[in-house]
């Protein structure tokens, strides 16, 4: 078992939300006894607004080999914190075929989404689960947004963390239903598990309760050797969770240094 | 990494692990499309200013000040005759509900527009030739009748004849022109221009006037019937009566009659201490004229307190200046003559009061009757039309009665104060152009519909911070002292070319783009674009726009605004960049075969240029090199 999700936001205004949603799900699965990794992405310039920014975080049962390389050649698992990220990325490089789980954080018919992918894209889509995040998050009178503002604000003010307060807890606003959705939607972790890690667990559940799915497999069955594209080498054991967040990489065919 | 000019080498121009070219290369520009930043999108969408939402006739104001504003005299014309055939006549004489609407009103104060109108309609007639008849399309042979020259049958001759009907048009006095001539004083609406304004239309081709035919007299209802269609814009030229005792004596005549005669230039006589009996602009029309015609005093007496008065205030203060003296909160109670004629009059206190129904009616105030002495006494409390020769089912009380289009029955349709009631001049010319709209739409079976909705410019949708507080220019005035002595003396003066410049370059363009090139300034992506500076020729570069809205933010008018970006939903629509920072798709950290084939391959290419002959080509690889 091997999975990579990669988180796609936007700079700054919602730069939090994709770093929470990759932590919770890494530290849910290290504290399952998995190796699991999370990394905060500094290449894509995440001090500019609104530009793409991404969170990755991989988890299997054998050790993971490329520590110093942060970016999922192959995710799985894709979330998308802004539904506008459908129109402007491949999102899904390297997924394999018919393998893709991507949750995308909107209001709107799933139907509606998908007619923006082209079909190479859609043909790497096992489920594209939509969850409407914001209206699940608790608001408590306040942005579900990282910082108290609404989206339409965000926009406006381009200076938006000026004057602003970041919340500190891990797994607030919207971040929490995404969380609750992916998890819902891949099954491949055990819900209280991560619910555990997420400071707004109530939000996280609501999400994992509430949203829509169209399921791909379902309805064009799996491709052929879909299965056999899972990364990660398979001849590992799995490990105990106490060092893999901080054991120095192993040597592995796939290191770093080459090149 | 390089700048523009440096050789890069091919290697380098692509994109290789972790490192890629800044958008200042071509190939960069093609890797960042900052387009995929924008959730939002702005978007050029021009709302209705609210001049041009409260004028009748729906003239463009904002475009024709914008004309002015450039010099652009005859396009500011040509703007307003699309939806006003007589700027000359309502420069003069309109109430202005657009300046009562004005944005600029909340800013510092209304722009002129008025003033600007009759700037444009004076520039107009002064043409040696006219601009519009050019344009007009053939007659198609279809006539339609039209009762009435007043500004609500000219305005749907006129507006008619540019979709191609011709009309002719049955006046019952002698000039045509209906209240403009017989209504409305000469030192409001000087003849010459009148009549300039009506030549204008007929010249146009296709527009008979047929004076001295009075509806249900010489022509019948069954004969107006027999066009193709007719429109009913008879006006209300019948004065009410008030039932007081001696109301007969000679002496006391209704101001409108008065009017009428002045207008038409047959000699009326007024005396020296007129009373007014009225709180309109009749009423205030009325006694100017009688100061300017007797050289005496006028009162004006009125149910209406002081500030009830429905006097526009400009004619308000005008005519205080000019003398007119105003017994508000009074009433007549009789009429005292001396052999017939007038000597005086019994006035009491009086008010207006409300009833449940929304009805006034007056309430005078026993025990505060007293004489007042005067030798004229001039009604005016209001109009009504004599309708009987119109089937009984048609007319109520004076006016004729219509469903929500003007329409009568069939094809006839009605418009002005015979439908509505004394109103303004701009009302009778918006009525007439919407009658010849329904006129087309009737005789080409096309359905009547409804208005379209509009979105008005509210000021705070204005970023204000943009316009400079500049005090209104007012109309300039002749003096009050001359003003008195002359029937002719124009009261409200020109504004000359440079103020008519100035006052339309206050004008804040609400809702509409006036191709400021604020967006195109501000935008720090270059991604607006334009060619002309002109409302239309502006767009977005979607490709690159980060949806910043800084333009949105900026747009001094608010014709830009933003639109969520997932609401535009044409797939083809999108933005979609390849992840810019993972050139290469396979194993961590390698050079993808492309890369390294690339590398390779320049590697070999240096390596030839190195070995080849001396002179051999590498002669426009040096800077400046002279091949000569």
């Amino acid at each position: 078992m091997y999975h990579e999700l990669t988180v796609w936001s936007r700079g700054i205004i919602m730069d939090k939300e994709a770093r929470d949603v990759s932590s919770c799900i890494a530290a849910a699965a290290r504290a399952l006894g998995y190796y699991a990794d999370n990394v905060s992405d500094y290449v894509d310039d995440p001090d500019r607004t609104n530009c793409l920014v991404r969170r990755y975080a991989r988890f299997g049962d054998s050790p993971i080999v490329d520590r110093f390389v942060y970016e999922n050649p192959h995710p799985d698992w894709v979330v998308l914190v802004e539904e506008t990220i459908i129109k402007a990325v491949n999102f899904l490089r390297g997924t394999p075929d018919r393998g893709g789980v991507v949750v995308v954080n909107s209001v709107r018919d799933p139907d509606y989404l998908l007619k923006f992918l082209p079909g190479e894209m859609k043909a790497k889509i096992a489920k594209f689960v939509v969850v409407d995040a914001v209206g699940l998050a608790e608001q408590r009178e306040r942005s579900p947004w990282m910082f108290v503002r609404n989206l339409s604000e965000l926009a406006f003010d381009r200076m938006s963390t000026e004057g602003a307060e970041e919340r500190l807890a891990i797994g607030m606003g919207i971040a929490a239903p995404l969380i609750g959705a992916l998890t819902a939607a891949t099954g491949e972790l055990p819900l209280d598990a991560v619910a555990d890690q997420v400071a707004d667990r109530d939000a996280m559940l609501r999400g994992a309760a509430k949203y829509a799915v169209v399921d791909f497999t379902a309805a064009y069955g799996e491709p052929p050797g879909a299965a056999d594209e899972q990364p990660g080498p398979a001849d590992e054991q799995p490990g105990p969770a106490d060092e893999a967040g901080s054991a120095p990489a192993a040597p592995a065919a796939h290191s770093t240094s080459a090149g | 990494m390089s700048v523009r000019g440096t050789r890069i080498p091919p290697h380098l121009q692509l994109p290789i692990a972790g490192v890629t070219p800044p958008p200042t290369e071509k190939e960069g520009q093609r890797l960042f499309p900052t387009g995929n930043f924008r959730f939002y999108r702005p978007v050029y969408r021009d709302k209705t200013p609210p001049c041009n939402n409260a004028c009748p006739t729906g003239e463009q104001i904002q475009k024709y000040l914008d004309y002015v504003k450039h010099d652009r005299y005859l396009d500011g014309y040509l703007t307003i005759m699309q939806d006003n055939p007589m700027p000359s006549v309502t420069g003069r004489v309109c109430y202005h509900p657009c300046e009562t609407a004005c944005n600029r009103a909340a800013h510092d104060e209304p722009i002129g527009i008025r003033s600007v109108e009759r700037f444009l309609g004076d520039y107009g007639l002064a043409l040696p030739d006219d601009p519009v008849k050019a344009a007009l399309p053939p007659l198609n042979g279809t006539t339609v009748a039209i009762v009435g020259s007043g500004p609500a049958g000219l305005a749907c001759a006129y507006h008619l004849r540019r979709r191609g009907y011709s009309s002719v048009i049955f006046e019952a006095l002698e000039k045509p022109g209906g209240m403009l001539r017989a209504g409305i004083p000469a030192w409001h609406l000087p003849e010459e221009i009148l009549d300039a304004e009506i030549t204008k239309l007929t010249r146009l081709g296709g527009i008979e006037i047929r004076c001295g035919i009075r509806a249900g007299q010489d022509i019948s209802w069954e004969e107006l019937r027999s066009y193709p269609a007719t429109f009913l814009a008879l006006g209300q030229d019948v004065g009410r009566r008030l039932p007081v005792e001696g109301i007969e004596a000679r002496g006391v005549i209704g101001a409108l009659e008065f009017l009428r005669e002045a207008g038409l230039g047959r000699p009326v006589k007024v005396g020296r201490r007129v009373l007014v009996i009225g709180g309109g602009n009749t009423a205030s029309d009325a006694a100017r004229s009688a100061i300017r015609l007797g050289g005496g005093e006028a009162f004006i007496v009125s149910l209406e307190s002081a500030d009830e008065l429905l006097i526009v205030p400009e004619d308000l203060a005008q005519a205080r200046d000019e003398g007119v003296a105003f017994a508000p909160n009074t009433a007549l109670v009789k009429v005292l003559s001396d052999g017939g004629h007038v000597t005086g009059a019994v006035v009491c206190n009086a008010r207006l009061r409300k009833d449940a129904h929304g009805g006034v009616q007056p309430e005078l105030i026993p025990g505060t009757e007293r004489e007042v002495t005067c030798d004229t006494i001039m009604i005016a409390i209001g109009q009504v039309q004599q309708l009987e020769w119109l089937p009984g089912h048609l007319s109520d009380r004076g006016v004729i009665t219509a469903d929500q289009h003007g329409r009568v029955e069939g094809n006839v349709f009605v418009g002005g104060d015979v439908m509505r009631g004394p109103s303004m001049v701009v009302d009778a010319l918006g009525d007439g152009k919407r009658a010849a709209r329904d006129v087309d739409r009737v005789l080409t079976a096309t359905e009547l519909g409804s208005e379209p909705e509009v979105e008005v410019m509210p000021y705070e949708g204005l970023n204000a911070a943009y316009f400079r507080h500049a005090p209104r220019i007012e109309a300039p005035l002749a003096p009050a002292g001359e003003r008195r002595r002359s029937q002719t003396v124009e009261v409200t003066l020109a504004y000359s070319r440079e103020q008519a410049v100035a006052e339309s370059d206050r004008c804040m363009s609400c809702g509409v783009c006036n191709g400021c090139d604020n967006c195109y300034i501000v935008c720090p992506d270059v991604s607006v674009m334009r060619d002309t500076r002109e409302n239309g020729h502006y767009t977005i570069r979607t490709t690159y726009c980060k949806g910043c809205l800084v333009c949105v933010q900026e747009c001094p008018t608010g014709c830009l605004e933003k639109v969520p970006e997932m609401d535009f939903d044409d797939p083809a629509d999108v933005t979609r960049m390849e992840t810019a920072f993972a050139p290469y798709d396979g194993a961590h950290a390698e050079q993808s075969a492309f890369t390294r084939q690339l590398i390779e391959e320049t590697i070999a290419e240096y390596d030839a240029a190195r070995t080849a002959p001396p002179g051999n080509g590498t002669t426009s690889a040096q800077p400046n090199g002279n091949p000569g």
